[in-house]
């Protein structure tokens, strides 16, 4: 009998490790749907609805962290490599560090900066939504995935984005400015459009720069100092 | 009553009752305190104004950013903000503000080139972000009074120069501003707000500054009408609100280039030294007793025109043309201002009675004498020519002439658009006339009514007007 709870016991040991990659995948999955649903809300200025999934990623526990320390440690040398534009190994560090703290939001949020440098952009947008599954009000991880959406010509998800940037900016006067500065002087049209959608949704006060052309020869006006009847040249 | 403790009691009450909903955002919440701290500047309740100025600077502080990052960009923007490179310095204000966002000075300078680009709503935005940083940053009150002048706002660019001056580590520097903007601001709302702040603070009034701005259109020296003689009280003068007319009142004063004010003091710096010439006497005390007079139609200054102080209690003889379809009225004797109402007016003679606020121990004495006597008598002129304040003018009297059954005066002092209705005045400071109309053809050929029509016309006001008896002058 106590054989049999024992080969019982082991039994639902290994069917629980063998079955927790896929549960890990299936929360990491659920973790995407909702930051997805920020965005989406986001960008219809659907405030509570962001704040309820805001809500639902925040009831995640907190996955524990084999080595904290080694962690750290990694994470700094990643700045550091970082600063030195080194990408490949800075990546490689925010990796090690994730995976040493995969609760910790700061690596995954590099990690998502070095992607996007890198122009590897799917890669980008998990690690960012990783980082803002793990802290859904992290403004700059926000930023940063607006950029990838911007980068990707997704307006919609872009324009969520930065609505969530501003919504969860420490300081809101900071990020309008940043924003303004995107809406007049970003060269990607996704992205400056996304920032000035941005600034409207929110009633801050925005230019846009860029006004449709007008034709090149409206009217037919000819220029003042065209002759009027030129002489065909032979 | 015990105002001062009053006063607090009020501020603390307000302070108390007061407080942003609790959804409010950031800006929100700050901008209320900026907003509360404008309308207690305003009514001069400066145990409020602290009392917000202390419950903004217990806000919590945004994280401090990266000075040494934002200092050359901020170097930047204020050269390229005082070459006028106002594009460039937007872009160099911008990355030091994004830079450290904790920094007022950088947060006020962007709020100023907003200002400069005229792109209101932004400058007004960062500038009381910059006072939520730093709430008695007088240089942010002066940028916001500004915005808000530029958005009409009269009551709200007053409450924010009135902080400026309050919070001014240097008064006579920000005083100076503020008077620059009081006469030479082409928006109405920033010279009246900037006027009504000077006022409050108790300091003296827009001093002379080239007015950049043309004077309203003053009242021409007109033909006066022969077909009606009866005196009307006016109806139709009732004062609209007080702060309506006031503030027009600042409107059409702040318009006016002021001259160079001996009265600036008050009324004992006219005191003449023992050898003043008569001119320099008749001047130093007719100043003060001669007002501008300022009308309005449809909220904007209409008219402007002469006038002359008769009575201790504040009345004031004009010409009826000079405001002639007005709406409000008002008036500045020397450094004094009130809304006036018209109490009567006639035709003919060309003149109106105006009753004012201005109470004054002197005033203008009618001289009763019309007689050939006269002739080749010096006489004194002092006006507002084209808005051009007391300007004063000499002549002779030239001749007696009687228009359409009034009785003139014919002055060889030159009189302009905007001398309508102020005093001719004797050697003995007496004034023997109204000036009125002038010759367009010809030399110094003006006339005024002669103060012994004025006395016959129904606007005389016996009890209240002094009049020295017709006798060899």
């Amino acid at each position: 009998m106590r054989h049999a709870v024992y080969r019982m016991s082991a039994l639902l040991l290994a069917a629980w490790i063998a079955a927790m990659p896929a549960a890990l995948a299936q929360d990491s999955e659920r973790n995407r749907y909702f930051v997805q649903q920020m965005i989406e809300m986001a960008a219809t200025d659907n405030e509570q609805g962001v704040v309820s999934m805001q809500r639902m990623l925040e009831q995640n526990p907190r996955p524990a962290a084999p080595d904290p320390v080694a962690a750290r440690a990694a994470f700094q040398r990643g700045l550091t490599l970082f600063g030195q534009e080194a990408l490949d190994a800075a990546l490689e560090a925010f990796q090690q560090a994730s995976r040493d703290d995969p609760g910790d939001p700061d690596a995954a949020n590099h990690a998502g900066l070095v992607y996007r440098k890198m122009g590897r952009f799917p890669e980008a947008e998990a690690a960012l939504q990783q980082a803002l599954a793990l802290e859904p009000t992290r403004a700059v991880a926000w930023f940063q995935l607006a950029q990838v959406y911007g980068l990707k010509n997704d307006a919609n998800r872009a324009l969520g984005a930065l609505a969530n940037t501003y919504r969860f900016a420490q300081n809101q006067m900071r990020a309008e400015e940043i924003l303004r500065n995107i809406a007049e002087n970003e060269a990607a049209d996704i992205l400056r459009n996304a920032a000035l959608q941005t600034l409207r949704l929110f009633h801050l006060p925005a230019e846009a720069v860029i006004v449709p052309p007008l034709p090149a020869n409206p009217g037919g006006i000819v220029p003042m100092n065209s002759a009027p009847n030129p002489a065909r040249t032979p | 009553m015990n105002f001062p403790f009053f006063t607090r009691g009020l501020a603390l009450a307000l302070a108390l009752a007061g407080a942003p909903p609790a959804s409010a955002g950031q800006y929100e919440t700050i901008d209320y305190y900026v907003q509360q701290m404008i309308a207690l500047a305003g009514v001069n309740e400066e145990a409020g104004v602290l009392t917000f100025r202390e419950q903004m600077e217990n806000l919590p502080r945004p994280e401090p950013g990266d000075a040494q990052q934002a200092r050359p960009f901020n170097q930047h923007g204020q050269e390229q903000l005082a070459g006028g490179q106002l594009r460039e310095a937007l872009a160099a204000f911008r990355q030091a503000f994004i830079a450290n966002p904790a920094d007022p000075e950088i947060a006020g300078a962007l709020g100023l080139t907003y200002l400069r680009l005229r792109r209101f709503k932004e400058a007004e935005r960062l500038s009381v972000y910059a006072l939520s940083l730093a709430p008695a940053r007088s240089a942010s009150w002066l940028t916001l009074g500004q915005v808000y002048g530029q958005q009409g706002d009269t009551r709200r660019a007053t409450g924010a120069f009135a902080n400026a001056h309050r919070f001014a580590s240097n008064r006579p520097w920000i005083a100076e501003q503020l008077r620059q903007l009081a006469t030479a601001d082409p928006v109405d709302a920033i010279r009246i707000g900037a006027l009504q702040a000077l006022q409050s603070a108790r300091t003296t009034t827009a001093q002379p500054a080239p007015s950049t701005s043309a004077p309203s259109q003053p009242a021409a020296p007109v033909r006066p009408a022969v077909n009606s003689s009866r005196a009307t009280d006016d109806p139709g003068s009732a004062p609209v609100a007080a702060s309506g007319l006031l503030g027009s009142l600042k409107q059409g004063l702040a318009t006016l280039a002021k001259p160079t004010d001996p009265a600036a003091a008050g009324p004992t710096a006219l005191a003449a030294p023992a050898n003043d010439n008569p001119g320099q006497r008749i001047y130093r005390r007719s100043m003060p007793l001669t007002c501008l007079i300022v009308t309005f139609r449809d909220g904007k200054t209409a008219n402007l025109g002469s006038g002359l102080l008769v009575s201790p209690d504040g009345l004031v003889i004009t010409n009826d043309h000079v405001i002639d379809k007005a709406e409000n009225l008002a008036v500045r004797c020397g450094d004094r201002e009130s809304v006036a109402r018209v109490r009567k007016r006639s035709k003919a003679p060309d003149l109106a009675l105006l009753t004012t606020s201005l109470d004054s121990r002197e005033s203008f004495v009618l001289n009763q004498t019309y007689s050939q006597n006269l002739i080749g008598l010096d006489v004194f002129v002092i006006g507002n020519p084209y808005g051009l304040e007391s300007t004063f003018s000499t002549g002779v009297i030239s001749g007696l002439r009687e228009i359409d059954g009034v009785r003139y005066i014919q002055i060889s002092a030159p009189i302009s658009p905007g001398n309508s209705g102020g005093p001719v005045i004797l050697r003995d400071g007496t004034v023997i006339g109204v000036a009125t109309m002038g010759l367009k053809v010809g030399q110094n050929l003006n006339f005024a009514i002669a103060a012994a029509d004025v006395i016959a016309s129904p606007i005389f006001a016996p009890k209240q007007m002094q009049v020295r008896s017709a006798s060899t002058p």
